[in-house]
């Protein structure tokens, strides 16, 4: 039996993320304003309501007085709530007098929360104005160019164009996160981790790699709590203003030098005074929550979610028809590339490409590894204007092909379990089929080979009860 | 998040009637103006902390005429360049700038008005009427695919007019129409009209025991979007107040006259109405007859 497991590529959402760290790192978190909102932004929405209404009270709040904000039919929402927020710890359970227990919100995010929303605090970085206005300076149009070529760099080099060099730290960091794959000195290649990666929308595709990053960090022997709030901060800012690198320690400086090279943050020459985020930069912490699109398929809904944000460049340009043909408005190498990896190209213009989904293409596609969820959703957070304007945006002929082209890949299901056979006679073999049906842990038998299948969890159970029975006989 | 798709519009309307709220200033203190609208900053603030697609909007409700105190049309959005007030206190930049926004057309507003005439009222209708032609706006340049949801909050402290009944009504229907909420948190006097503006529309009515806590009230009650509230316990709604004011002296009436033709409400009858011209060619009967016997007794 061949067996080959694909290897989904599972972005994590920040919550899932943050939910890793440990507690000391989580507290410390909290120590910035930054940190705080970008946490607030990623709480299930009545968990936003909870904290909000906490956030300006001093006394711990009754338990009971708590489990009353909700009605009766929405309770299973509020122990969610309640136990998210005690899982990041932003708030804990307090003796009240009289022995009762309450809520009350961890104290540094409160603080810090309130600083966010309201002032009082300190700035969080040095002004930019402090250096006085910018000679070179930078529009918005023009920083959205930069990021845009920066980011397609790093995709060009992904799927191995000549034109596209990065750095050493960058081609390294792509191998450690398994998008790309080097073999003894050799260049690096993609991998299918890579091409599905290709595929989701920037950013998805950011979020992604900065956990990749944020993951090898520390053994750069970078300060995770310092760059994360860096990052926080840096996608809270103001598209088009100069910040200043005043005051930022040597691996923050660092670290910025890697998001110049991501595209993340725009900086004229490598030791200028200041920078400016991109628009990258600040829909960074969108990505956080429109991600799980890799992995869910009921992604239905967020069709035209950030990926069709201005200026990131993925802007709708496909045309998908029900007769199987794509057209791409696009004159980009890679957005091409990227077509043509689960496509036949038929023609090419100027200014757009045809080409047809066909079975063969699909499959090609699929046995690289990338999934027709995939797929789809590539195609759907493409489409041109003029597909969004039709419900579904995607012909659904086409969607229930692809996913019918991959299911002809999928008929073996693969179910663990332990062997029993070679039994001595029908009637033990009997017994014990029926002692593990009673159990409901069979999950296969063949009556005439005497031959059974029991799940791992009810072999214990079955290999008991049949020591007992071979005692008794 | 499916919520990261659709965009979350809040417009908040000020009443700044600066004869209430000087009244006010003497009345209590402790609670003026500019207590309130730290309240609403407060109250806009966490609305748009809450999410990256959710958007502000706060118009300040005059005698006169309404303004926009944020956006306002001197401010480009994306750019702070030329101002660059960003806070120096920790605040998130877009929260900071909104409210110097708000504090600065405030300023403006106040040291601007003088009254003419002798209108007292808030021109509240007005306002309504501009925070639905905004919300419309803001729909229309919505990139195809998104969708925006919107509600518009009132917090009102002068008494209410009746000379706006119309105006008012033709405001709620249209926004009733739109799927827009209209909540209401009134500071003093009950409201009868935003009372039906509220019921009619499902958004919530509150009038606020304490007007020193109005910061907490909203964003206790007023802060949860539509979704959460039906997850939410909230306040009761109010029995409704569903008077109307007569076309002809503008009188809060329970028992009137409606015009058969176009449904104008009088006080007191006229054999002709005033809105559609329609002659009323039966006459009550027992009215000829007293009238008839009046002239018998004269003559």
């Amino acid at each position: 039996m061949m067996m080959k497991l694909r290897v989904q590529l599972h972005c994590k959402n920040l919550h899932e993320y943050l939910r890793e760290l440990s507690p000391e790192i989580l507290d410390r978190l909290f120590n910035h304003p930054a940190t705080c909102l970008a946490v607030y932004r990623e709480l299930p929405d009545l968990a936003k309501n909870y904290v909000m209404r906490m956030l300006f009270l001093e006394q711990p709040l009754p338990q009971a007085a708590v489990a009353l904000w909700v009605k009766k039919d929405s309770q299973k929402d509020h122990d969610e709530c309640v136990s998210v927020l005690a899982g990041l710890r932003l708030w804990h359970i307090q003796q009240l007098q009289g022995g009762l227990q309450g809520y009350i919100l961890n104290p540094v995010f409160k603080d810090n929360l309130r600083i966010a929303l309201l002032g009082g605090g300190k700035a969080w970085a040095d002004e930019g104005s402090s250096l006085g206005p910018d000679r070179h300076a930078r529009d918005i149009e023009s920083l959205d160019r930069y990021a845009m070529e920066r980011w397609e760099v790093i995709l060009h080099f992904m799927v191995g164009s000549p034109s596209a060099a990065v750095s050493q730290d960058l081609a390294q960091l792509l191998v450690q996160a398994g998008l790309m794959k080097s073999e003894s000195g050799e260049a690096p290649y993609i991998t299918s981790a890579g091409f599905q990666f290709l595929l989701l929308d920037t950013a998805s595709q950011l979020w992604y790699f900065t956990l990749q990053y944020l993951k090898t960090a520390q053994s750069r022997g970078m300060e995770l709590v310092e760059i994360l709030s860096f990052l926080f901060q840096l996608s809270f800012s103001t598209l088009g203003r100069d910040y200043s690198v005043e005051g930022m320690s040597e691996s923050l400086l660092t670290f910025l030098q890697h998001l110049r090279e991501f595209g993340l943050v725009f900086q004229r020459k490598r030791k200028s005074r200041r920078y400016y985020p991109t628009r990258l930069a600040i829909t960074l912490a969108a990505g956080v929550t429109t991600n799980s699109s890799s992995s869910s398929s009921s992604s239905s809904s967020s069709s035209s979610n950030m990926g069709s944000t201005p200026g990131t460049g993925d802007a709708g340009f496909i045309v998908v028809e029900t007769n199987y043909r794509i057209y791409a408005y696009t004159s980009s190498e890679l957005q091409i590339a990227l077509v043509a990896l689960f496509s036949e190209m038929l023609y090419r213009f100027p200014n757009v490409v045809v080409a047809q989904v066909t079975r063969e293409s699909v499959q090609q596609a699929i046995a690289n590894g990338i999934t027709a969820q995939q797929i789809i959703h590539f195609l759907r957070t493409r489409a041109h204007p003029v597909m969004l304007r039709q419900t579904p945006v995607l012909p659904s002929t086409i969607t229930d092909q692809i996913r019918l082209w991959e299911l002809e890949r999928d008929r073996l299901q693969f179910t663990e379990g332990v062997l029993y056979n070679q039994f001595l006679s029908q009637a033990d073999f009997e017994v014990l089929r029926d002692r593990a049906q009673g159990l409901d842990c069979l999950v296969w038998q063949d009556v005439a080979h005497r031959t059974m299948v029991v799940t791992p969890q009810g072999h214990s159970e079955v290999k008991r009860f049949w020591k007992r029975q071979k005692s008794h006989t | 998040m499916a919520s990261e798709d659709e965009i979350n519009l809040l417009v908040v309307v000020v009443d700044v009637n600066p004869i209430w709220w000087g009244q006010q200033a003497q009345r209590e203190p402790e609670f003026t103006l500019s207590k309130c609208l730290d309240a609403v900053m407060v109250m806009g603030n966490s609305h748009m902390a809450m999410n990256r697609t959710n958007k502000l909007a706060v118009i300040a409700s005059h005698c006169q005429d309404s303004q926009f105190l944020y956006p306002s049309k001197s401010w480009r959005g994306g750019d702070g360049g030329e101002d660059a007030s960003s806070s120096g206190d920790g605040k998130y930049e877009l929260l900071s700038v909104a409210n110097n926004l708000i504090a600065e057309e405030m300023r403006n507003i106040m040291s601007k008005t003088e009254v003419r005439g002798n209108s007292t009222d808030t021109l509240l209708a007005g306002s309504l009427a501009k925070a639905l032609c905004y919300i419309h706006r803001v729909s229309k340049d919505m990139e195809v695919g998104r969708e925006i949801k919107s509600r518009i909050l009132v917090i009102k402290a002068a008494e209410d007019c009746a000379l706006q009944y119309m105006n008012f009504m033709n405001v709620i229907f249209a926004a009733q129409k739109q799927n827009i909420l209209i909540d209401a948190c009134v500071l003093d006097s009950e409201s009868g009209l935003l009372q039906q503006a509220c019921d009619i529309t499902g958004g919530l009515y509150l009038k606020i025991p304490k007007k020193i806590a109005l910061a907490q009230y909203l964003l206790w009650v007023f802060l949860p979007d539509s979704d959460q509230r039906s997850q939410l316990l909230l306040p009761p709604p109010v029995h409704v107040d569903y008077r109307a004011a007569c076309f002809c002296h503008r009188n809060l009436i329970e028992i009137g006259y409606v015009c058969s033709v176009c449904l104008s409400i009088f006080c007191n009858f006229s054999p002709i109405c005033t809105t559609c011209e329609t002659v009323f060619k039966i006459p009550l009967p027992h009215m000829v007859k007293a009238k008839k016997k009046k002239l018998k007794t004269s003559t």
